[in-house]
């Protein structure tokens, strides 16, 4: 009970406190992605035939999570730029124009999420307004 | 079955960056509360304010790009720790190619 009291009182002093707090939140996000970024590491390291040693991985992990920040501060900026409040695969693309190999096999992954989204999307409940009308006014879709 | 394994988990990615655009919106609340005050616009600034959001395919491309650099990253040490006829990928080996992943990405 006064546990639940103290965060309510840290939470009406203001902005300060607030941001302790998700600082804490930040740490469980950086631990989780910290456990799959050694699954993916370990993984890679095997398939190349060699062992990877705990610290380098926990450096790794580090550079990504530092990495994942820049780059939501860039998807932000750019969907900003094209006056969208909303980040969008070609933003995505975008923040890896710099290097033209990356650019390429993102845009054809791109291309592969699109192919696959005819299907997927009517299971998932963030579907766009505009096919959710769609959808819903024609409930029987025809198959031709 | 490996790619599904071992890829991030794309609300994983979706939590740490709406934690990200929430920091800095917060911050540019911050900002903008000097200039609000004087000019009382309070339907302009909440507009302005509003929280970036992401597209689930936009998520899930970020997934494959944060895999890539993890991938890259042990990749290329792992040729490195190769050529010098060692085993294990140490923090040398690192050191090595981390100049050029930072420049790669």
């Amino acid at each position: 009970m006064e546990k639940a009291m103290d965060v309510e009182m840290e939470r009406e002093g203001g902005g300060e406190e607030g941001e302790e707090e998700t600082e804490s939140v930040s740490d469980v996000l950086r631990d989780r992605f910290r456990l799959s970024t050694i699954s993916i590491a370990e993984a890679e390291a095997k398939r190349n035939g060699m062992e990877i040693s705990e610290p380098i991985v926990a450096c790794i992990s580090d550079l990504a999570f530092k990495y994942a920040e820049q780059l939501a501060k860039d998807l932000e900026l750019f969907a900003q730029h094209a006056s969208r409040k909303i980040v969008k695969m070609e933003d995505v693309i975008l923040s890896a124009h710099r290097n033209e190999h990356l650019a390429t096999s993102l845009r054809s992954l791109c291309d592969d999420l699109k192919a696959k989204e005819p299907q997927s999307e009517r299971k998932r409940k963030k579907t766009p307004r505009k096919e959710n009308k769609a959808t819903t006014s024609v409930v029987h879709i025809p198959d031709n | 079955m490996e790619d599904e394994n071992n890829t991030f988990d794309p609300d994983l990615i979706h939590a740490i960056f709406k934690l990200v655009w929430t920091r800095r919106a917060l911050e540019r609340e911050r900002n903008n509360v000097a200039d609000a005050l004087d000019c009382e616009v309070g339907a302009g600034t909440s507009k302005k304010n509003r929280q970036t959001s992401a597209n689930g395919k936009a998520i899930k491309l970020s997934c494959e790009l944060l895999r890539i650099f993890i991938t890259e990253a042990v990749q290329r040490a792992a040729t490195i720790s190769e050529a010098e006829g060692a085993s294990k990928i140490e923090a040398t080996h690192l050191e090595r190619i981390l100049p050029q992943l930072l420049l790669d990405f």
